[in-house]
């Protein structure tokens, strides 16, 4: 067992873990974040993508000891003081999503997207979710939404009344 | 209850050393995509993990017009997808690394352990297969070598090799005693098999600390293609990778390595022969395609593989000419 | 309770909106609100309302199974067998009992959701039920986390007498083949439809036949049909085995206590997983309380408890503690349902006018272990052909019980009579659309219904621009398909919606349905804010728990169609009680109240009115609280099999697909899907074309992509995972044009019916009449890899 330190959504934590746990098994079952699923355990399905200093990765391929001195962002950070991320609200507004399962990981990709490259196409959503797994179907409006998000978030930076 | 002991190595010395003071239960990682399958699989079941990450020596992407390319092993396949020199200088590369796995993989993976991962067939990922220490399953290879397939169908699970191998890539390892090598790629990759802990010329205490690329000319022409069923993300049907120096015109000499087709990446000598000396048209391109597949031996369940490589050399070939 | 037989006679207007609309007179309940008008005049049904519990879920609040965590709660982890057919011979759990951290450890002694022999003597003296699959489940062990309980697993040893194995469906079908059951066997249906025949023949591994599917049966005689015909084909059809995948594997957390058991599913169906843990436990129903907060997808396999529900109760009552059992995805694969596949021999007879003469269906399928693995309804029920004949055989086999799955059989079934169809089009050279003009002629609204979807779909789809096959000359050739799809128009036997308006104005409404992703809260919050003139997100919906009154099943499409009628009806009665109170203080008629957009005031006189808030404090009431059943169709149905009552009328679409053959790689992409459906009204157009899109999607990767492939030698699925069982990943998505028609059958107070599983029906027979218009080439195989692709381009010509 090890000692482990790790900031998550900004706030640090102190676990004791088994070397060979995976980040995605700290959120879930020492902190209690469950917004971060399971979908595969093996990195095809990205479920569980969380943000590690800002890049996306597959937290059930992650081994938590990898995470000691990086900022975790997982889908309970995302909103800040209750205030949707754009991407979220988007989801919302135009029903990205059926079951729900897939949507944490999903809306975690999609918004390091629009933040990234708030003029993404729709050939760069479709790249930024190609490794997600939504069974449910819910892409076409994953890809409005997160275009639409996209759009919302460049209005915002021109705009400042303009 | 399993202990894993875990320890961040400072330096490749001090991991060279700890891999050699127990070959069997202490096992490298660097960005651990291969590892942690492996061990969640049941494959592997390490007592110590030497952690790589913290080596700065293993990091960096250093381009020279001169001498060439060198990776450190850490690179991940993100850093390479991105980089602009490499998109520049070697696209094939570039394109392969972007073309593996999924974006969350991409960020984690390196370049290293992309070499070293084992292989993707359905029977060797398995527990109950494993444990019998032999492949089982040739007959449903569907997705297996279809050249030098006697001894073994299952292929080399690294796309980015199949370009690097086009490049005349090289690695670079370092074992006891500051001892270090360098490996031609395609004498270092070896056929999957069962009964060996790596597929790779990697002996146990040894670190792979980079990987090396010779300088590109001026007259280059490069192009990667990984057919898959589906475009999100997939393993590959077959990969192909063309590396073309021209001169008026003309072919002066050609690199051609396809993969997922044979044990280790192969390459294309016959369809090389094709195309030196000549003007590429639809027709050359496709004669040089015709040529390697020659002497094909599928499985009744892969020959479908056979008319599809031949397409992806066609297409390649004449991707790296537009 | 609100329960009379008095029924009235009303004229309304039945029919599709845009198209035609017919007076028609109907009995319905006196207790029941006035029809409904079209959608167009309507607030809140029919409108695009955001789903009402998206917000949980964006924000990973949503809680599932999967989720719940207990104070004290155990990780229970199952031991699955690793051979495919065996007797057990002994089981030693003694090292994994003695594992740090293990609380309990259990044997199953029986095995649910497989085929029981219909004579159990047969196998009563065996220790262990036998070994039928690798992956079945045999025991569990509970421990304090995960990691002790898989390690404890590791431990348990099975020493395993081998019998020889079968896991292949012509394999199977051979006299000399292993037989997987000694005896016949029987199936019962889950309330999400699945199960067999019962009674039927059995000789070796082949069960059957079973003739006709779902209250069809065949008709009038097929070799005078044949007869009759100028042209007859005859066609083989193969379909493969697709697993469910929902994105949250089945789960269960079990709670035992002296008084009572309280399980959190991840479930279709809440009822079902407290029926069958009753009846296994021995229980009084009213004992055991069922828990779905949110279920990750389900697609017709989470019914019942299960063996990992069983076991995680087993463990529970051992260890005197909540036990979680979640499966991994490799069980979740192997070991709880798949689409059986199908091998269809399918002769059909027609004039030269198009006039259909004779259908003749010889199929087989394999569920593996389960038995029902036919291919649907189709054949009889679509199209009025005078001469129909299906037989069916399931075939056993050593691999995992398959369950149902968006739209049962029928997928199977449309692949292969839509193709057929279309084939023979070809044949008499005649438009596969003209062809449906001429035989789609039922007396039913999925009919009617149909008419006015191929027009539309024509034209959305650009119809006309069709060339003939394999018009390209290159080596991407691009062509375009129809099919027509049918389910069965199905509602929910019993099914009760309560509704509570508080002193405060706030408003409640409650439901034991659950969700999986189809939007059970948000219909049901819709029809009840429409009757008092609210916004859906003014009503609070609570679902998912068994003590509140019995709603259905999220399978066979009938969520909708079940719970909206109740749930109207029931807020009816509490507005009109309400109506009542709050009439006197506008000087009004309580007939005369009306509750429009959050305002309640006498007729002509909205000036005058108040809140909906205000007028529920000026009441001065506590609580109004009205129950209203889901009564039966005004028209009655034409079956009821257990609480599954089936309509004579239908739903289904038209779908037209787009697609691109690479000839020289044998990728096949479909570019676009012009999907046109109907579900009777549309109560929420967003969420219709959210199943839309899910139900291409799942076609398209039932038609391209998905298989499961199974060791010979083992019987293990090798392909347990997601990275090599094949889905439809963004970058397959095509571009999807949904356009839902509004019609009015006047069956109920709300006029809903389903789109979960007719969207599914006929993508994949669509893609493959496309295939053929590109390529010239028939691909009767699925799925349409570059292997079969390939296949199918070398055979010599259309014909087989
Ligand atoms: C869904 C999915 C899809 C994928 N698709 C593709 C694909 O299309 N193409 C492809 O090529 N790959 C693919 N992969 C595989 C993935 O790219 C590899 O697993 C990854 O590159 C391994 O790199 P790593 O750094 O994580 O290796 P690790 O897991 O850390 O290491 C792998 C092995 O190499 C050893 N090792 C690593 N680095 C060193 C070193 N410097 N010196 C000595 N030993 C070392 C380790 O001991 C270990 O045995 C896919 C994986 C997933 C999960
Ligand atoms: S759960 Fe991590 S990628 Fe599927
Ligand atoms: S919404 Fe259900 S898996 Fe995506």
């Amino acid at each position: 067992m090890m000692e482990l330190s790790l900031t998550v959504n900004g706030r640090p934590f102190a676990v004791h873990v088994d070397p060979a746990t995976t980040l995605v098994e700290v959120l879930r079952d020492e902190l209690g974040l469950t917004g971060t699923k399971i979908g595969c355990d093996r990195g095809a399905c990205s479920a569980c993508t969380v943000w590690l200093d800002g890049e996306v990765v597959a937290s059930c391929m992650t081994f938590a000891l990898d995470a000691r001195g990086k900022q975790i962002t997982t889908i309970e950070g995302l909103a800040k003081d209750e205030q949707l991320h754009p991407v979220q609200q988007a989801f919302v507004d135009h029903d990205a999503l059926q079951c729900g399962f897939c949507t944490p990981g999903m809306v975690m990709s999609c918004a390091h997207l629009v933040e990234r490259n708030p003029a993404c196409t729709l050939d760069d959503v479709r790249g930024a979710v190609s490794g997600h797994l939504c069974r449910c179907g819910a892409y076409p409006n994953i890809f409005k939404a997160t275009l639409a998000a996209a759009a919302a978030m460049r209005q915002r930076k021109s705009g400042g009344g303009t | 209850m399993s202990t894993l002991q875990w320890i961040d190595a400072k330096s490749v010395d001090e991991a060279v050393a700890l891999l050699s003071a127990d070959a069997h239960g202490t096992i490298a990682k660097a960005g651990g995509m291969d590892l942690l399958d492996l061990i969640k699989e049941g494959i592997v079941a390490p007592t110590r993990i030497v952690n790589l990450q913290h080596i700065d020596a293993l990091r960096g992407v250093q381009f020279a017009q001169a001498t060439g390319l060198r990776l450190g092993a850490l690179t991940t396949l993100a850093e390479i997808a991105g980089n602009s020199s490499i998109r520049e200088r070697y696209p094939a590369l570039a394109e392969a690394a972007a073309h593996a796995a999924t974006p969350q993989i991409r960020n984690a993976a390196t370049i290293g352990g992309n070499l070293l991962q084992r292989p993707r067939c359905w029977y060797f990922r398995n527990e109950l297969f494993h444990a019998a220490r032999q492949e089982v399953g040739r007959e449903q290879a569907q997705y297996g070598a279809i050249f030098d397939n006697s001894k073994t169908t299952m292929v080399h699970a690294s796309t980015p090799a199949t370009a690097l191998l086009a490049y005349g890539a090289s690695v670079h390892v370092a074992g006891k005693s500051g001892k270090a090598r360098a490996i031609a790629l395609s004498d270092f990759l070896l056929p999957p098999d069962f009964n060996r802990p790596r597929d790779t010329a990697l002996a146990n205490d040894e670190v792979l600390t980079h990987v090396s690329l010779p300088a590109i000319g001026a007259n280059t022409r490069a192009a990667y293609h990984k057919q898959t069923e589906r475009d999100s993300y997939d393993w590959p049907i077959c990969d192909v990778a063309v590396v073309l120096t021209l001169a008026n015109g003309k072919v002066e000499a050609a690199k051609i390595v396809a993969g997922a087709v044979a044990p280790v990446p192969r390459r294309l000598t016959a369809s090389e022969k094709a195309l030196v000396g000549r003007e590429i048209d639809e027709s050359v391109a496709a004669e040089a395609a015709r040529a390697a597949v020659r002497g094909a031996t599928p499985t009744e369940k892969n020959s479908y593989k056979v008319p599809i490589l031949e397409t992806v050399i066609r297409r390649t070939i004449l991707a790296a000419m537009a | 309770m609100s329960t009379t037989d008095q029924r009235d006679s009303r004229t309304v207007l039945t029919g599709i909106v845009g198209d035609s609309l017919q007076p028609i007179a109907r009995n319905i309940p006196t207790d029941e609100p006035p029809e409904l008008p079209p959608n167009a005049e309507l607030r809140v049904i029919g409108k695009p309302v955001n789903r009402v519990d998206a917000i949980p879920k964006v924000t990973g609040k949503a809680r599932y199974t999967y989720d719940v965590q207990l104070p004290g709660m155990l990780y229970g982890r199952i031991v699955s067998s690793t051979v495919p057919h065996a007797r057990i011979k002994s089981i030693d759990t003694s090292a994994a009992e003695a594992y740090p951290g293990v609380k309990a450890v259990h044997i199953l002694d029986r095995i649910l959701s497989i085929a029981q022999l219909r004579d159990a003597s047969a196998e009563a003296n065996e220790r262990y039920p036998l070994v039928r699959y690798n992956g079945q489940p045999i025991a569990a062990v509970a421990a304090t986390s995960m990691r002790a309980a898989k390690a404890a697993a590791k431990l348990v040893r099975i020493e395993y007498e081998r019998l020889p194995h079968v896991t292949n469906l012509e394999a199977a079908m051979r006299d000399d083949a292993p037989v997987v059951f000694p005896g016949p066997v029987e199936q019962a249906a889950t309330a999400g439809g699945g199960g067999a025949p019962p009674g039927l023949p059995q000789k070796g591994n082949l069960r059957g036949p079973a003739r006709g599917g779902l209250g069809g049966g065949g008709r009038g005689d097929v070799q005078q049909g044949f007869a009759q015909a100028d042209h007859v084909l005859s066609r083989e059809y193969r379909t493969q085995v697709q697993t469910h995948t929902p994105m949250e594997t089945h789960g269960l957390v079990a709670d035992w206590r002296d008084d009572e058991l309280t399980l959190y599913a991840s479930t279709q169906f809440t009822l079902s997983v407290r029926d069958e843990a009753a009846q296994l436990f021995q229980l009084p129903k009213e004992k055991v309380r069922v828990i779905s907060e949110f279920t990750g997808g389900g697609f017709g396999a989470k019914f019942g408890i299960g063996n990992y529900g069983a076991l995680a109760i087993h463990l529970s009552r051992k260890a005197r503690a909540p036990v979680r059992v979640v499966l991994d995805r490799r069980e979740e694969h192997a070991s709880v349902g798949n689409r059986p596949s199908s091998l269809q021999r399918v002769k059909l007879g027609a004039k030269s006018d198009g006039t259909v003469t004779a259908l003749q269906v010889e199929s087989f399928g394999t569920g593996g272990v389960a038995a029902g693995a036919g291919v649907g309804f189709c054949h009889t029920a679509m199209y009025p052909f005078p001469n129909v004949s299906t037989e069916h055989y399931d075939v056993f086999i050593d691999a995992g019980p398959s369950a149902a799955f968006r739209a049962p059989g029928q997928v199977q079934g449309i692949f292969a009579l839509e193709q057929v169809l279309d084939e023979m089009a070809h044949e008499l050279g005649m438009d596969p659309l003209a062809l449906r003009e001429k035989i789609d002629t039922n007396d039913v609204d999925d009919a009617r219904a149909r008419k006015v979807e191929r027009r539309i779909g024509a034209e959305r789809a650009g119809w006309s621009r069709r060339r003939p096959p394999a018009a390209d000359s290159g080596p991407v050739k691009r062509g375009i398909g129809v099919a027509q799809s049918q389910w069965a128009y199905i509602v929910h036997g019993t099914m009760t919606c309560e509704v509570r308006i508080r002193g405060d104005g706030s408003v409640i409404a409650l439901t034991s349905a659950q969700d999986i992703g189809t939007g059970t809260r948000t219909v049901m919050a819709q029809t009840v804010a429409e009757e008092l003139g609210l916004r859906a997100e003014d009503v609070d919906t609570r679902i998912g728990d068994s003590r509140y009154p019995a709603g259905p099943a999220s399978g066979g499409s009938r969520v909708t169609s079940s719970i909206t009628p109740a749930a109207r009806n029931a807020t009816y009665l509490a507005a009109r009680d309400l109506a009542a109170r709050v009439a006197p203080s506008l000087g009004a008629k309580p007939d005369e109240i009306l509750f429009q957009d959050g305002r309640v005031f006498a007729r002509g006189r909205p000036d005058r009115g108040m809140t909906f808030v205000e007028a529920c404090k000026k009441a001065s009431f506590d609580e109004i609280v009205q129950r209203a059943d889901r009564r039966e169709d005004y028209d009655g149905y034409r079956a009821k099999l257990g609480d599954l009552h089936i309509s004579r009328h239908g739903i289904g679409g038209v779908q037209f697909a787009e697609v691109a053959v690479d000839t020289e790689t044998g990728v096949v992409k479909v570019e676009r899907i012009v999907a046109v459906h109907d579900c009777g009204r549309p109560i929420n157009p967003k969420l219709i074309e959210s199943q839309i899109y899910g139900g291409v999607i799942q076609g398209v990767s039932y038609a391209l992509y998905e298989e499961r492939h199974l060791d010979p030698g083992t019987g293990l699925q090798l392909n347990a995972n997601i990275d090599q069982y094949k889905i439809v990943g963004s970058r397959e998505v095509p571009k999807i044009e949904v356009h839902v028609i509004e019609q009015l059958g006047r069956q109920s107070s709300t006029d809903a019916r389903g789109v979960a599983e007719p969207a599914n029906v006929a993508t994949a027979a669509a893609v493959a009449n496309a295939f053929f218009n590109a390529t010239g080439k028939r691909i009767r195989t699925l799925p349409m890899n570059p292997a079969n692709v390939l296949a199918a381009l070398r055979a010599d010509g259309g014909r087989s």
